[in-house]
């Protein structure tokens, strides 16, 4: 069980991350698992005095979600991550590495996805 | 003026490991900088889930050998929380002995690094000599110098006999007697300050904005150390954490060192108050659910997210560790100073890429 779990819809994110900002909470990380559903659980973590505010979404495959790096810069690198290890659809990170942060042509699209592995590689290869 | 972006890695001497800055730079002036990793990513999260849940606290060790003991002991804490396993007392004051004697040895190979990456070569052997000690220690304890295996679902899987216990206070007198030897070249001498004081100037509201944590959030004022939760037999012993104001590459080696003396003075602490008893609870049937687990290694706080379907294998688990947290503060120091400082502000991150390409 997880304390401080809120469950909110993917056009609720930006707000309540912003509002998140606005009470003074830091931005831990984001972390995704694939329920084998088609749909992706993203949870972001925040800190306050040692103590965790967790939000999630439910994002489909093929759901855009806005990122929150222009709320919380920091969150750059681990939305880069999500993108290309569950293959998210995150609009607008303030550095995107355009799927080359840690994946190169040559790897499987969304290792981490519960996905079969489909004999197709990046780059068309 | 023009603008040349010069490669700052992956291979640099002052990285033991692959991590590039593609450093935009005037003159000699970085006006931008952006990080570069992925070079040696080896998906170990994906390995968690293809491991049975026991077998998890050795493929997690291997994410980091130098914090290896915390995060075996983050991902304990995670499924003991979740299958509501009470680790034994002597089991809790185990993993606080095991956990700050590799903060000590952490931070001493930090510090030689440090002194190695300014030129301060004495200066390096020096603490060196005194982290071997420490892991004369492991050895002597669990049979190995890094990847000790100590911790176990449920405690700790090995014990601490009442000699060793009395050997391990020796040891850790005899290093800090020797680093009171050393540690005013660190607080005080002419070339360190040189280097250090006013280079990579990290403010209390960036670092808490960047989401900084551990020495590099406490160098820069902001008072954040999860053992200040209590977890294991921490919320038993005294502890204040260290914290430091200026946010510069000075105020960083000093959270660093004067945390050495910390957790030398926790281990005492746990060595005279450990009780007698079992070190582990045995661990049965499969967790079921998630939790969040969160362990302050000798790099700052390490999250382990667990998910569990009543199974032997998990649905996920994900790990964020403290380099990947702190990568984003490089992003803002580095813009404005000089190349030459580079090396030294990527130091004083502590940069753990093995943790960071888990």
């Amino acid at each position: 069980m997880i304390e401080n779990l809120i469950e909110i819809s993917k056009d609720e994110l930006l707000g309540e991350v912003q509002k998140a900002k606005y009470e003074g909470y830091r931005f831990v990380t984001a972390s995704c698992a694939d329920t084998g559903t088609g749909i992706i659980d993203v949870t972001y973590h925040f800190d306050k005095d040692l103590a965790l505010r967790n939000y999630r979404i439910k994002v489909g495959k093929e759901d855009e979600i806005s990122s929150i790096s222009g709320i919380y810069f920091c969150a750059v690198l681990v939305e880069n991550e999500m993108k290309e290890l569950f293959g998210l659809n995150i609009a607008n990170i303030a550095i995107d590495y355009g799927g080359h942060m840690l994946l190169a042509d040559v790897d499987f699209n969304a290792p981490l996805t519960r996905s079969q592995i489909v004999i197709e590689q990046r780059g068309g290869k | 003026m023009a603008k040349t972006i010069v490669p700052f890695g992956p291979q640099h001497p002052v990285l033991p490991e692959p991590l590039q800055l593609k450093l935009v730079m005037e003159d000699e002036k970085i006006v931008e900088a952006i990080p570069a990793i992925g070079y040696v990513h080896r998906g170990l999260e994906k390995l968690t889930e293809l491991k049975e849940f026991t077998q998890n606290v050795f493929v997690v060790e291997r994410i980091c050998g130098i914090c290896s003991f915390q995060h075996a002991m983050a991902y304990c804490q995670g499924i003991e929380s979740i299958m509501n396993i009470q680790v034994p007392d002597r089991g809790r004051y185990l993993r606080v002995i095991w956990a700050e004697l590799h903060r000590i040895h952490s931070h001493l190979l930090w510090l030689g690094l440090l002194a190695d990456a300014f030129g301060f070569e004495s200066l390096f052997m020096q603490v060196w000599r005194d982290r071997e000690k420490i892991m004369d220690i492991m050895e002597e304890t669990a049979g190995s110098r890094v990847i000790i295996s100590a911790n176990t679902i449920g405690g700790t899987r090995r014990d601490i006999s009442k000699e060793m216990l009395s050997k391990i206070v020796g040891v850790v007198d005899e290093i800090k007697a020797d680093l009171n030897r050393v540690e005013s070249v660190f607080f005080n001498d002419y070339t360190v300050k040189q280097r250090l004081v006013g280079v990579g100037v990290l403010s209390k509201d960036k670092a808490y904005e960047l989401g900084a944590v551990g020495p590099m959030a406490r160098a820069s004022g902001i008072k954040q150390d999860l053992r200040m939760t209590g977890y294991a037999a921490y919320g038993e012993l005294d502890f204040e954490p260290v914290v430091e104001t200026d946010g510069d590459c000075y105020a960083r080696t000093l959270v660093r060192l004067k945390e050495v003396y910390q957790s030398i003075d926790l281990v005492k602490q746990a060595v005279a108050k450990i009780p007698e008893g079992e070190t582990f609870a045995p661990c049965k049937g499969n967790p079921d659910g998630e939790t969040i687990s969160r362990v302050e290694q000798p790099r700052g706080e390490v999250l382990y997210y667990i998910r569990a379907n009543g199974t032997k294998n998990l649905e996920r688990l994900r790990v964020r560790t403290p380099t990947f947290a702190n990568i984003p503060t490089l992003l803002h120091m580095l813009p404005g100073s000089q190349l030459a400082d580079v090396p030294v502000i990527i130091l004083t991150i502590d940069p753990c890429i093995s943790c960071t390409e888990r």
